[in-house]
């Protein structure tokens, strides 16, 4: 990171050096032009994602359902969806604690498996260093979509890997537990699901840091007498800190905005409702119920939620680095 | 830290199966349940019960898979083609220009990557709608190239601000206009920043789920991903059929993926070194 503000500085200076060779007329082209290039990248994000959040926010406010998309018609009902939403014990007692559960849980364990492999890469030799990590990015790199169709093939009830496992061993009868209608259960494969997604880019991040930490330091500190354990802890920790702040808090946005992998599980649709999560819940109200308003309440909702962690976010990175 | 005591040895040694066995184990699971002659008679075997290609022929021939590999494919090309144009431009002011609120620029591309999807389904799925732009492809790959941009702009920043400006002001003393520049100067170095991040939106594009099963309502519109629905029926699941087609699906993404992927890295990290 020291050298990050080390090269980010040189280039500030070669930027001062420049300006003041380019002639005057060329300096006044060159104020319109990053406008220029930029306008058809921002017209893009202006049209497909601002302007929608605006409209999102703005159908939120509506009871805007099937019959109002046939005729056009709006039908301002003020707060009361988000009373109607906020009121309703089903946020408290299923969807919010399923959303930032799992969220939390899925965090969690993606830090502590990524930064543990990331660790163990760092003591491999470059031969073998390369080949795990190839294999993690394979991982990485399966589709949510498909990835989790494996690991529901996996936890199938009749003829999963687990289940007939389970029966090999006589410890339950294959086809007796359907693991996909226990919230528990269903949310455990969930998270299995998202752990083995998340972990490599934590992992990848985390050995890059790691392999920038002054080996000198871990020779003090095994001077001092500190073991494994306290070098991790007052070694590592400190100096990656801005590092481990960032993936801690991408992870976060990643694991709230889970659908798909929430989506394809058998009853992740909705029609299992003990298991709905925010996003599935906003999903399901407009396209399956018709309710357009509702679903645009939920969906600000979970904006609202992923905007703090944003903030945040943005608030670390400017911390790290000048952009 | 390479101390090599027998000890740590057989650790690093334990260590490398657990890891190459868990982070494959999923992606081989899917491959060997797709060459299976019976998978659903597998029980707890780890290798299949026989090799044949069946369930290939089936999915591809028989299911019309094919189709949908199409509209992905047309889809994500589309989606790489148009964000990328649009990114390099954005790309090249951001790490080449200093100008007011380019900071405010870069956060608000930085924000974009966090709005959840299911935010936008709703007023865009409306939109397109009342455009009649449902079932169109040209839709799908408009919105996606809204998704795969802010990531297309942030990495290739990362490879713009990589070539030395000396190098331009060399072209500029040479007579050369900036159009003249960007294409022989800019444009051959940032090449390979190119190739990755259009490797990025083609994955983006062919992965996306959500607008895909909103907006595509016509069967014969469908991409990977919601033909791969049609293989589920209420309560069973052709997994042999399933598995070959998630293969169909997940090996290019994952051979692109892991090709390029030591270059998306270099780009994201020069960004964050250089600005």
């Amino acid at each position: 990171m020291s050298q990050t503000l080390i090269e980010d500085r040189r280039q500030d200076g070669a930027t001062g050096l420049t300006r003041r060779t380019v002639p005057l007329g060329r300096r006044a082209r060159r104020g319109a032009a990053p406008w220029l290039l930029l306008a058809p990248g921002l017209i893009v994000l202006g049209v497909l994602l601002l302007w929608p959040m605006l409209r999102v926010l703005n159908l939120s406010l509506q009871d805007y359902q099937l019959r109002n998309l046939l005729r056009g018609e709006s039908n301002y009902v003020g707060l009361d969806n988000y009373v109607q939403v906020l009121s309703d014990p089903f946020l408290w007692t299923t969807v919010l604690p399923n959303t930032v559960g799992f969220a939390a849980v899925c965090v969690v364990l993606t830090m502590i498996v990524g930064t543990s492999v990331a660790l163990f890469l760092n003591s491999l030799g470059t031969l073998w260093r390369s080949i795990c990590t190839t294999a993690i990015m394979v991982a990485w790199a399966v589709p949510a979509l498909t990835g989790t169709y494996i690991f529901v093939w996996l936890f199938d009830p009749q003829s999963g890997l687990v289940s007939s496992t389970l029966d090999g061993l006589g410890l339950m009868e294959a086809g007796s537990y359907n693991w996909f209608t226990n919230r528990w259960t269903f949310y455990g494969i969930a998270t299995l699901n998202v752990v083995y997604h998340g972990f490599p880019f934590i992992a990848v991040t985390m050995l890059a840091g790691l392999m920038t930490v002054p080996q000198e330091h871990y020779e003090a500190a095994a001077i001092d007498g500190a073991n494994a354990w306290g070098r991790f802890w007052n070694v590592t920790v400190p100096t990656l800190r801005p590092i481990i702040a960032v993936c801690v808090i991408l992870s976060t946005i990643w694991d709230f905005k889970v659908f798909v992998q929430i989506y394809l599980m058998p009853g992740g649709d909705g029609s299992t409702r003990e298991v709905m999560n925010l996003g599935v819940w906003s999903y399901t109200q407009s396209f399956a119920q018709g309710e357009y308003g509702m679903g645009s309440t939920i969906a600000v909702l979970l904006t609202v939620l992923l905007l703090v962690i944003s903030v945040i976010y943005i608030r670390v990175l400017m911390k790290e680095e000048e952009l | 830290m390479n101390r090599r005591t027998p000890a740590s040895t057989a650790g690093r040694v334990i260590g490398t199966i657990v890891l190459l066995s868990l982070s494959l184990f999923p992606f081989y699971w899917m491959l060997s349940t797709a060459v299976d002659t019976s998978p659903l008679s597998r029980g707890a075997s780890l290798l299949p019960s026989g090799f044949t290609l069946e369930h290939f022929r089936y999915v591809l021939v028989d299911a019309g898979f094919l189709r949908y590999v199409r509209v992905s494919v047309i889809v994500a090309l589309g989606t790489v083609l148009l964000s990328g144009v649009i990114a390099l431009l954005a790309a090249v002011a951001v790490a080449r220009f200093r100008f007011r609120l380019r900071t405010q620029v870069l956060i608000m591309v930085l924000m974009v990557q966090m709005v959840p999807l299911e935010a936008l389904v709703i007023p865009l799925f409306l939109q397109a709608r009342t455009l009649n732009m449902l079932n169109s492809l040209l839709g799908l790959i408009i919105v996606y190239v809204g998704f795969s941009l802010a990531f297309a702009i942030w990495n290739l920043r990362g490879f713009v601000a990589a070539v030395p400006r000396e190098l331009e002001e060399a072209a500029y003393i040479d007579g050369a206009t900036w159009f003249r520049m960007f294409r022989s100067v800019l444009l051959p170095l940032v090449a390979p920043g190119l190739v990755a991040t259009s490797v990025f939106s083609f994955i983006t594009a062919w992965n996306e789920f959500i607008f895909a099963l909103t907006f595509m309502q016509d069967s014969a519109k469908y991409t990977v991903g919601v033909g791969l629905r049609t293989f589920f029926t209420q309560n069973t699941a052709d997994w042999g059929a399933v598995m070959a087609a998630s293969t169909i699906i997940t090996l290019p993404v994952v051979i692109f993926f892991v090709l390029v992927q030591r270059n998306l890295a270099k780009g994201v990290t020069a960004g964050a070194v250089k600005g």
